[in-house]
């Protein structure tokens, strides 16, 4: 490596170096043919030089200040409008000539990784076709896409040390990233509309916790339906009802076979609509196991009489009809008015409520 | 993509690919367990499962893949084998066959492996982005902005871009690798870690670099997801000039989308 940069150095001597570009790509060529190396050092300095610790200690921090320099301003170097790199390496080459020891020689070999590199990209800018791309060129006009509002004074620009001034609106990178979008296939990410619950199952403790809990309000809870069940079960209840009924049915027929006694008037209790539909309820199982009978009178009002024993099974499934009964609680009022209803036939059991 | 036929050929191609395949698993611990297996075992394999069985399988699969898409890292095949797929291995191929064609024909997603060497697979869209503003609103997040910068510059700088100019070029955009940022909080976190994991970028070190320094690169996922061609008209726009003007990377480009069209087959 400091063979050839010395060949180089000697063909610098040659012709005058334009750009850093052209000089270098003569170096390039000639880096291949040199092992040959025109030697530069008079013969009389070797002796002093070589041993002088201090000489040797500034070379090497010339060279360090010189790699740190194309390192640190490498942007600056790239641009084609100035020679800076074929700088550096004159400088270079002037210090070269002092070098003795290896370790210089080592940094001499660094410095010329680093310019080199330097140069590569200095030279694909160079041969690139088409338009160059300028990443500050860019910036700017990206800042403008995301809406910065300029400032109108000049001067500011100067102060932020190149940075344009002013303020981005809070979108800015919202607005950029939309763009994106446009250019990018990615898979749009799933999620679950609803959210999700935590998959893995609540720990063990909880659980127990809930479960001593909810024997308790249980054992609440089964208290009055155990109460209600002393009383018998729901069939019987009714079963009972319905007998209950047919003992009024009856006795109320008997006391005057003659007059027939209103549908209405028998199910309806003016004091409760709840009542009056239980009423309607357990007359019905009457109706359907044919121990009464409903017929329509002179007024077209349906009147209700129980079977006479004999009767049931003449009767058979021969004149049975269906019909379905509704009211609510207007109806069940306007009846009440209409037939001018104060009180109830059927007498409410006391122990029959919620 | 060939990455594509790889997945379809693999109970084929299994014979050759097994050496290959444990010699590279030192690379990743997990996948010297599993080695892919051959079409009869396959076939074994099926004999034994019911089809709803294989059916629920491959929705676990699917279902995996969906969450880890959520946070855009790559899915390795040994995390599918061992943590998914389990005793299924043996069926392997089959599930990854009939997770593909779920992807394509529930979901419009492409399922691609990006890394053929250490197994890794991603989701894409198989659409192309609608044109014009997007038909739902749905929130846009600003690291993709940052994400599409830095890809711009690496693409229109040839494809490979030291650090340093990325950083510099942020800076001019108010983000700096050394302070918090307001959106984005760590940026050098954000550029050197997330997106590398992600696959969208390659940061890479470069040797005899003193002080250390690396070079950034299209990650794998950028490469399959990211338009080059589209990026060059916006780089139009924004410039205001014709994308052909920059012939190198209209040419890298226009070879590019030319190659993944020519990949993306109908399935």
């Amino acid at each position: 490596l400091a063979d050839s940069r010395r060949a180089k150095g000697g063909g610098d001597e040659d012709g005058p170096r334009q750009n850093g570009a052209a000089g270098r790509r003569k170096g390039e060529q000639q880096k291949s043919d040199a092992d040959d190396g025109d030697c530069d050092f008079g013969a009389g300095d070797l002796q002093e030089d070589d041993n002088d610790p201090g000489l040797r200690r500034e070379i090497r921090s010339k060279y360090r200040d010189l790699i740190n320099s194309v390192q640190q301003n490498r942007e600056d170097m790239l641009r084609p409008s100035n020679n800076k790199l074929t700088e550096v390496l004159e400088e270079a080459n002037k210090l070269f000539k002092d070098v003795r020891q290896a370790r210089e020689a080592a940094l001499d070999a660094q410095l010329l990784v680093v310019a080199t590199d330097l140069g590569k990209e200095k030279a694909s800018q160079l041969f690139a076709e088409g338009t160059a791309f300028d990443p500050t060129a860019f910036a700017e006009h990206l800042l403008s896409f995301m809406g910065l509002n300029r400032l109108e004074d000049g001067e500011d620009e100067q102060q932020n040390g190149g940075a344009v001034d002013g303020y981005l609106p809070q979108d800015a990178w919202h607005r950029v990233a939309r763009r994106a979008q446009c250019c990018v296939r990615a898979a749009p990410s799933f999620h679950y509309m609803m959210g999700s619950f935590h998959a893995e199952p609540p720990p063990p403790k909880q659980r127990t916790e809930r479960q001593r809990k909810a024997p308790g309000k249980e054992a609440k809870r089964i208290m009055p339906t155990q109460l209600k069940r002393m009383e018998g079960s729901h069939q019987e209840a009714t079963e009972k009802e319905v007998e209950r009924i047919l003992g009024y049915l009856k006795s109320y027929y008997q006391d005057d076979p003659t007059s027939p006694i209103s549908y209405y008037e028998f199910v309806i209790d003016p004091n409760s609509f709840s009542r009056t539909v239980e009423n309607i309820f357990h007359t019905s199982f009457l109706i359907r196991d044919g121990l009464a009978r409903m017929h329509m009178d002179n007024a077209k009002l349906p009147c209700i009489a129980p079977v006479e024993e004999g009767e049931v099974e003449a009767g058979g499934s021969l004149s049975r009809k269906q019909c379905i009964v509704s009211i609510s609680p207007k109806i069940w009022k306007e009846l009440i008015e209409a037939f001018d209803i104060k009180d109830t036939m059927i007498q409410p059991l006391n122990t029959h409520n919620e | 993509m060939s990455q594509r036929k790889r997945l379809s050929n693999t109970p084929g191609s299994s014979q050759g690919k097994r050496p290959s395949s444990s010699s590279v698993a030192q690379e990743e611990h997990d996948d010297t367990a599993f080695t892919q297996p051959s079409t009869s075992q396959v076939q074994r394999g099926m004999e034994k499962l019911t089809p709803a069985q294989v059916d629920q399988k491959t929705a676990e699969v699917v279902q995996y893949f969906l969450v880890k898409d959520q946070k855009k890292i790559p899915v390795r095949r040994a995390e599918l084998v061992k943590h998914v797929v389990k005793e299924y291995r043996t069926i392997y191929p089959e599930i990854m066959k009939r997770a593909a064609r779920t992807f394509d024909q529930v979901f419009g997603l492409k399922m691609i492996e990006i890394d053929a060497k250490n197994h890794m697979y991603i989701l894409i869209n198989k659409l192309e982005p609608a044109e014009g503003p997007p038909a739902t609103r749905s929130p846009t997040n600003p690291k993709m902005g940052l994400l599409f910068v830095i890809l711009s510059v690496v693409f229109m700088k040839g494809g490979v871009v030291r650090e340093n100019l990325i950083w510099s070029t942020l800076k001019k955009l108010r983000v700096d690798p050394g302070e918090k940022h307001e959106e984005f909080g760590d940026v050098k976190r954000v550029v050197t870690d997330e997106f590398v994991r992600q696959r969208y970028l390659e940061y890479v070190r470069i040797p005899h670099t003193e002080p250390v320094e690396h070079e950034f690169r299209w990650g794998q996922r950028a490469d399959v997801e990211v338009s080059k061609t589209k990026i060059l008209e916006f780089m139009g726009q924004l410039h205001e000039q014709d994308p052909q003007t920059w012939t190198q990377q209209h040419r890298e480009a226009h070879s590019a989308s030319g190659s993944s069209q020519a990949s993306s087959s109908q399935r």
